[in-house]
């Protein structure tokens, strides 16, 4: 009981702090640009975009598309800030040397994230309401909640495995620009995914977003959660691995870093 | 500033725009700023406006250069000053005889220039990938526009580089300024679109006459007056803008002089 104790408080803590860490220095007012304006010019863009492509009709399909995207601005950038931001901090020795768990430690970092991602998300629904026309009064708004909530956390997943790309290379904001720029196209949000060539369909499949799209589309046009469980059990699998996979990296890493000197270095 | 400066200083000018253009092939930032994002932007442009054939292709092509010119503009020229802060070498460019000015001029010529490659590439994916057969239908009023574009969008950068230094919280709204300004300035779509109040805004971007020019231009669609217009618009933006670039690099000079800020955050 003991132990559960204070892995919950490990867990915990490391999320606060390092939520707290990752935006001391913005002023609640950069904090709104980035949270609230930038999101919205990016929707307002695509969706002015799209209807200018295929008519007025079709709005809502890129205003929930884009709605969703934004989790990616929370689940890449502020989670892969979280973890390699300890290395910029000069922290990364202090936290390898330590006994704790390094699964909570990892999952502490994205826990924050995926909670600002889904109140990013939340955001964009609202602008989508409030400014853009979008009709949410066939939808299920708890099975909505858990949509945005599973593909908030799916996407910190990956976010969780370019973090650990951020402890070997200095590079990572040019990847995870790229990541997040390639989602726009990847993930379904601006192009129905059957307009888009096959090897590109597979891809998608294979990332976050994809589904949570989809089910976001089918549940603001009527369907009910047993009809888009599949898609959202997928979207959980997605983060899941994603989350995994950047533990086992961020554990390689580490012993790699400890064994060759070079926790510091490039 | 004003043009005479730049002329007798025209050799600093060229030699800046040359190192910076060294140094930027090597930032991982730059290219993807310059080059990826614009591709990515032009990709979705491309795929979603595939329905209105090789005119919404050229439409994208140029559009996307314009994002790219934009933020190039927005992340790399605005910074233009504070680069030099942090790499610790502001204070040896501000105690040169030459004036300071015309070196972040050159700075910026340079990030236009190679912002100008990602048109090139846009082109030539679409060409290549998804097999359009573009042409250009006012080539040589094209090629003009593209050097007014270059004119008014350097001059713009004089003027954010040093609010940027000054002002270290107008540089927080750095990435919420990006995409309203591709919204406002019509770069993939007709500004046409937005709702009326916004159309004022519009003609005071310097890049909403650059998109008239070039778009008018490259699309047949805008009449020779039309694209005089967005030209003179231009070269009367450049004006202003050297102008108040002049006055806040005085501005912005003085105050680190007094406050002895010139080498801090």
């Amino acid at each position: 009981m003991r132990r559960i104790l204070n892995g919950f408080r490990l867990f915990w803590q490391g999320a606060i702090l390092a939520y707290v860490a990752l935006f001391h220095w913005l002023r609640p007012i950069q904090y709104a640009a980035s949270k609230i304006v930038m999101p919205l010019a990016q929707m307002f863009f695509f969706v002015y975009l799209g209807t200018f492509a295929t008519g007025a009709d079709n709005a809502s399909f890129y205003i929930i598309g884009n709605a969703l995207q934004i989790a990616a601005v929370s689940g890449i950038y502020g989670v892969t800030m979280s973890i390699g931001g300890e290395r910029d901090a000069g922290t990364l020795p202090y936290l390898f040397g330590t006994p704790a768990n390094r699964m909570l430690i990892f999952l502490g970092r994205a826990f924050m994230n995926v909670m600002d991602g889904a109140v990013g998300v939340v955001i964009a629904f609202m602008w989508g309401v409030l400014l853009m026309g979008l009709d949410l009064s066939n939808t299920n708004m708890a099975a909505l909640a858990l949509t945005v909530f599973i593909t908030t956390f799916s996407t910190c997943g990956l976010g969780l495995l370019l973090g650990s790309l951020a402890l070997v290379t200095v590079n990572v904001m040019f990847i995870n620009n790229l990541v997040y720029f390639l989602l726009l196209i990847f993930s379904g949000a601006n192009i129905p995914m059957q307009n888009l060539p096959g090897w590109i369909q597979a891809i998608s499949s294979a990332l976050p977003l994809t589904r949570g799209i989809a089910t976001a589309r089918l549940l603001v046009g009527g369907a009910s959660l047993s009809e888009v469980g599949p898609l959202l059990w997928g979207e959980l699998g997605i983060g899941v691995m994603y989350s995994l996979l950047g533990y086992v990296l961020f554990t390689v890493f580490e012993i790699e870093a400890k064994r060759r000197g070079t926790l510091e270095l490039v | 500033m004003n043009v005479r400066t730049l002329i007798k200083y025209w050799r600093t000018v060229l030699v800046v725009t040359e190192m910076t253009l060294r140094m930027n092939f090597m930032e991982p930032f730059v290219i993807f700023t310059v080059l990826i994002q614009p591709i990515v932007i032009a990709l979705l442009g491309l795929w979603m406006l595939q329905g209105r054939g090789a005119e919404g292709a050229i439409f994208v092509v140029v559009g996307s250069g314009l994002t790219g010119l934009w933020s190039s503009l927005l992340f790399i020229s605005g910074n233009s000053i504070n680069i030099e802060r942090w790499i610790g070498t502001l204070e040896f460019l501000v105690g040169l005889p030459t004036p300071f000015e015309v070196i972040v001029f050159g700075k910026n010529l340079a990030n236009v220039l190679q912002s100008l490659g990602a048109m090139i590439l846009g082109y030539l994916i679409a060409a290549l990938f998804f097999g359009y057969s573009l042409t250009i239908e006012q080539p040589l009023l094209f090629a003009l526009s593209v050097l007014f574009t270059v004119l008014g969008f350097v001059s713009f950068g004089l003027v954010i580089a040093p609010i940027f230094v000054m002002n270290p919280g107008v540089q927080g709204w750095q990435n919420a300024m990006e995409f309203p300004v591709y919204v406002l300035c019509g770069f993939l779509f007709p500004v046409a679109l937005l709702p009326g109040w916004t159309t004022p805004i519009s003609y005071l971007l310097p890049p909403y006459w650059a998109a008239v020019a070039l778009h008018g231009t490259s699309t047949g669609g805008a009449t020779f007056g039309q694209t005089l217009l967005a030209w003179g618009m231009l070269v009367l933006f450049s004006m202003v803008d050297l102008l108040i670039a002049s006055r806040l690099f005085t501005l912005m000079l003085y105050k680190a002089r007094a406050d002895a800020t010139l080498g801090l955050e």
